[in-house]
């Protein structure tokens, strides 16, 4: 699939065909694609437990269910991504290990002034950065471990997102879905035998849709000249309709907001079909 | 003998006479449409819950929304309820549907849950 059509396809998918598994060569394609995901730093701080829920023990199938407080997505997908983050995957010492391997193979350029003694003295010593580098002496010197854990959290969020491109681009349906209540979020990391540092990110849902992606309509978005400015804040980027119309014909669709005629018939008969109220 | 008990088995005279019920038919329709002859079995199953309850469905919501325990147990005696109507099991999950959705539009949020086969597969 072209990248702009599996951009334009994606819908947060919530009704999944119970009845067929995904193949494992799927499962590893998306994660393929998701280790290649662009961070800074190479830091890489994302981990995941990829389940296969019909091969759970019922208990703890249950469990993690409940940790999720039985959201109906959750019961009716076969397989479960739970991404985690890493806090020690974005301490300064893991930076100073990632650059170097970048400094290495030339994707860090000494004529910018990368070297691994540049690097280590700004994350060890503070030693201040030159003109030309970024200022990792103040990113990084003496960082708080609550901020390496917020730092490799926004980084595999970014994974997620991938992620859920990469299963799109499979065949698939998928959706971001909380992994547990807060409260029940230790609970389903002791089920997972998760590491208790682990920051809990999201859990990715895939399998074949039962609903038609496209029945509830394109999600409503903001207007594109809200969101992005031009040289400052508050200058909106001008939106060129004819940009729009090609990159609509490239397989990007537009947001509409209108769900097709039948989308309620649909949602009601899936609701029967699974055994939800109507 | 509790007032409640008293009125078991008694129940309103007319469940769609009550704000409650209008409120659930009003929404549920507004998204799906459902036929009379729907509307008539599930407004049969709701006039024997409330009669099994000895209350109107108005006064059933507003316990179910004012408490949390009370809600639960709601939930608790709908369970035995659905099993004095049908030995089958999947029977009385969709008994039981019909008075989570007069619980869900009428705000008081309850857990749903799909056929148990649904999620419990082995491979």
């Amino acid at each position: 699939m072209e990248f702009l059509e599996a951009v334009g396809k994606r819908r947060s998918v919530r009704w999944f065909k119970t009845w067929e598994p995904v193949p494992k060569e799927k499962i590893q394609r998306i994660l393929e694609v998701v280790r290649l995901t662009t961070c800074p730093g190479n830091l890489q701080p994302w981990r995941a437990v990829v389940v296969e829920r019909d091969k759970l023990d019922p208990k703890v199938r249950d469990q993690l269910l409940a940790c999720d407080n039985w959201q109906g997505a959750h019961t009716q997908a076969p397989v479960w991504i739970y991404f985690y983050a890493d806090p020690e995957g974005a301490r300064p010492e893991t930076f100073a290990t990632r650059t170097k391997e970048l400094v290495d193979v030339g994707a860090l350029p000494a004529a910018f002034g990368w070297n691994i003694q540049s690097i280590e003295g700004a994350i060890f010593q503070n030693e201040t950065m030159p003109a030309g580098m970024p200022a990792i002496n103040e990113l990084l010197y003496g960082l708080p471990y609550e901020m390496s854990a917020n730092v490799a959290y926004a980084e595999t969020v970014g994974a997620c997102a991938v992620a859920t491109l990469a299963a799109v681009n499979e065949g698939l349906g998928a959706c971001l879905h909380m992994i547990a209540a807060p409260s029940k979020q230790e609970e389903a990391k002791r089920l997972l035998g998760v590491p208790e540092s682990f920051v809990p990110v999201w859990q990715l849902l895939i399998g074949y849709p039962a609903e038609d992606p496209d029945a509830g309509g394109m999600r409503p978005r903001l207007p594109f000249e809200q969101i992005f400015s031009y040289q400052n804040w508050g200058e909106p980027f001008h939106r060129d309709a004819q940009v729009v119309a090609d990159l609509e014909a490239e397989g990007l669709a537009q947001p509409t907001g209108e769900p097709k005629p039948y989308r309620f018939d649909e949602l009601k008969y899936l609701a029967r079909m699974f055994g939800y109220p109507v | 003998m509790s007032a409640t008990e008293d009125r078991q088995g008694q129940g309103p005279a007319d469940v769609q006479a009550y704000r409650s019920i209008q409120l659930w038919m009003d929404v549920v329709n507004k998204m799906y449409h459902l036929s009379e002859a729907e509307w008539e079995g599930r407004l049969q199953i709701m006039q024997q819950f409330c009669e099994a309850e000895g209350k109107d469905p108005d006064e059933i919501v507003a316990e179910a929304r004012g408490d949390r325990a009370e809600k639960i147990d709601y939930m608790r005696r709908l369970k035995r309820f659905v099993k004095t109507l049908t030995p089958n099991p999947m029977l009385a999950h969709d008994y039981e549907n019909i008075i989570r959705s007069f619980f869900i539009n009428n705000g008081a949020r309850v857990v749903t849950k799909p056929y148990p086969d649904v999620y419990n597969r082995t491979q």
